[in-house]
């Protein structure tokens, strides 16, 4: 503990704010006042979703795992983190409701930060501070829009999405 | 630090001014005021005036001297026509968009600044994800459906872009574990310079992830269809300079990591990556063009195959390269003078359908015929700028490996112009069955004066072609080891 100083305390406690704290909340209210039902609506079978999702997660194991051969990265932050990204990403594809798309998108995020951390890349206070900015910018638009929609289109779900097309 | 207060924080701070500052007519002479030394400067910079040293994570080197030439560009005569859009009466609903319209514009116009000015890729990625932030409260102007799925589909789509665009930055890093870059910030400059001892397929990856990302803001195919949407949707300034700027802005990082991929053996592979999407882009545009029947939505799809005509010729490479860097100046003014004549003609019509449009040329006079040339501009016939940057790309081509693409994308890019011109000529001159013909007279607008300027100004780069632009030009190509 030599080089320990309060400051260092300042980003985990910030990312904790805002990822643990400050977006669970605004996603909760939103799922609120929409009146969102908690009901999972996917557009292929639970079972096979399971399936694909484990099935990935295997190929993505081993694979880290032939690279940690070569390159120099630690496999299970990796691969989790991959994984997360790909579960993110077939969130996005199979599920029907927005508001999951916007969960599958912070879960996809979620990937790319556990990935950092195993890559050990070290970026400065004041970019870290910046892209956690983001992220919770594009959630609270998100939610915005979410609303919107909902007031708009009577639902939230993408198949009221279909208006602009060639 | 002068300079980047001008450029970054100037805007930033008039942005959260303007909301307190309700005034439209105040913050139109603001915002215009901003937009003017921002051109200065950026021209300063750009004619070799000024050198200055940007503190931070920023630097001004020839790639991001010229790209916010451009962006300066783009956006000062977009900031010059916005009053006159604004005054226009809209919906109740859009009349609420019109409060925070200077606003976004100037958070727009420092993210943008930001983006192109930084050296490094953190900070290149948090401004590139803000200047979608920004952009997307605009596309949304008009407060209807089609607009709001629009800019859900835009902040969603390209959000994940960008998220996909840092795994490509992550992997960068990889690609530096055990040399000298170890543990180092990730600056363009640094990365550049030890690109030899970069691990080729680590830095394959990124490659592909940056540019796969990022394409979804490019809008090169197959990621284009939020982009596509949502310049369609977008009120025709920020159209404008989402075609003209914003496009560049996320093309600028792909060039960062071209450019150190041209010192390795990755970069074959990298140009291949482009020329491919480059095509792809041209052959979804020439479908597309067959079947629109939105005239924004074919402007925007003329957005993608440009972009994809800009890729093509820097995937080529030699002249090519400084083709594609000429096209990248002429598509960004041709852009803003077609969609401030298409928003002059929504405007009048109150449709983007084609079939809703009749007699332009003798309803709106002015706008009809500026509309015309700018087709002509853009559609490469000279003395427009295009036709002498796509002489240069495919002469690059011509002498290229891959010339037989050659024949192809002549063969596409000929049915493009004649679908677009169909179009175009339908909304032109098709009699409206229950009307009888009657000559009305257009009032001159501020639009208009800009257009004719920027119709004159693409055809004098042109013909002119003076030695500072060719000079940038050559120096941008320098830094991607291309030596005419």
């Amino acid at each position: 503990m030599k080089n320990f100083s309060l400051a260092n305390l300042f980003l985990p406690i910030t990312i904790f704010l805002v990822k643990v704290i400050l977006i669970p909340i605004y996603i909760n209210r939103i799922i609120i006042d929409l009146d969102i039902k908690r009901r999972i609506e996917p557009t292929i079978q639970q079972m096979s979703f399971l399936v694909i999702a484990i099935f990935t997660m295997i190929v993505i194991f081993m694979f880290t795992n032939i690279l940690s051969n070569s390159t120099d990265l630690e496999v299970i932050p990796f691969a989790s983190g991959f994984s997360a990204i790909m579960i993110g990403i077939y969130i996005i594809m199979f599920r029907k409701k927005l508001i999951v798309h916007v969960s599958g998108f912070l879960i996809l995020e979620n990937g790319i930060f556990l990935i950092g951390t195993s890559i050990a890349s070290e970026l400065p206070i004041l970019i870290e501070l910046g892209i956690l900015l983001d992220v919770f910018v594009v959630v609270f638009l998100m939610g915005i829009a979410l609303n919107k929609i909902s007031s708009t289109f009577k639902g939230f779900e993408v198949s009221d999405l279909r208006r602009l097309k060639d | 630090m002068f300079e980047l207060s001008l450029f970054i924080f100037i805007p930033s701070i008039a942005a959260v001014l303007f909301l307190l500052i309700r005034n439209i007519k105040v913050q139109y002479s603001l915002s215009l005021i901003i937009a003017a030394i921002h051109l200065t400067f950026s021209f300063l910079i750009f004619i070799n005036i000024l050198q200055p040293k940007l503190p931070w994570f920023f630097a001004i080197d020839p790639l991001s001297k010229f790209f916010i030439m451009i962006l300066s560009n783009v956006y000062f005569w977009v900031a010059l026509t916005s009053y006159s859009f604004l005054k226009r009466p809209a919906s109740q609903r859009a009349e609420e968009a019109k409060k925070y319209y200077f606003s976004l514009l100037n958070l727009y116009l420092a993210f943008n600044s930001a983006a192109m000015l930084s050296n490094h890729f953190g900070m290149y990625w948090v401004t590139v994800e803000a200047t979608t932030l920004s952009v997307a409260p605009l596309i949304y102007y008009y407060r209807n459906e089609e607009s709001l799925e629009a800019m859900w589909k835009y902040i969603f789509i390209v959000s994940i872009g960008i998220a996909f665009a840092f795994i490509g930055i992550l992997f960068l890093t990889l690609s530096a574990k055990g040399t000298v870059l170890e543990g180092q910030q990730l600056f363009f400059g640094e990365y550049v310079k030890h690109a030899y001892k970069l691990n080729p397929t680590w830095l394959k990856a990124s490659f592909i992830f940056i540019f796969v990302g990022l394409s979804t803001k490019i809008g090169i195919a197959p990621m284009h269809s939020a982009d596509v949407d949502a310049t369609s949707n977008a009120p025709s300034p920020i159209a404008a300079l989402m075609s003209g700027s914003l496009r560049l802005t996320a093309f600028i990082g792909v060039l960062r990591i071209l450019q150190i991929t041209s010192h390795t053996s990755v970069n074959e592979f990298a140009k291949m990556l482009l020329i491919i999407g480059g095509t792809l882009s041209l052959f979804v545009t020439f479908i597309s063009m067959f079947k629109v029947t939105n005239y924004k939505r074919m402007l925007s799809y003329s957005s993608v195959e440009h972009l994809g005509i800009i890729s093509l010729g820097i995937g080529i490479g030699g002249i090519a390269f400084i083709g594609a860097m000429y096209h990248a100046i002429y598509n960004s003014i041709v852009k803003i003078v077609l969609f401030l004549s298409a928003g002059n003609i929504h405007n009048k019509y109150k449709t983007r359908e084609v079939s809703g449009v009749h007699e332009v040329l003798n309803k709106l006079p002015k706008s009809g015929w500026i509309y015309l040339f700018a087709l002509f501009a853009i559609s490469g016939i000279p003395p427009f700028g295009i036709f002498f940057s796509e002489i240069k790309i495919f002469e690059g081509l011509l002498f290229s490996p891959q010339a037989v693409l050659l024949a192809l994308i002549i063969f596409m890019l000929l049915f493009i112009f004649i679908n677009m011109s169909k179009i175009t000529f339908a909304m032109l001159y098709t009699k409206c069955p229950n009307d009888d013909i009657q000559i009305e007279s257009e009032k001159l607008e501020i639009s208009h004066v800009v257009s004719i300027i920027l119709l004159l100004v693409v055809s004098l780069i042109a013909i002119a072609n003076p030695e500072i632009v060719y000079q940038n030009i050559l120096n941008v190509a320098k830094e991607f080891n291309i030596n005419l």
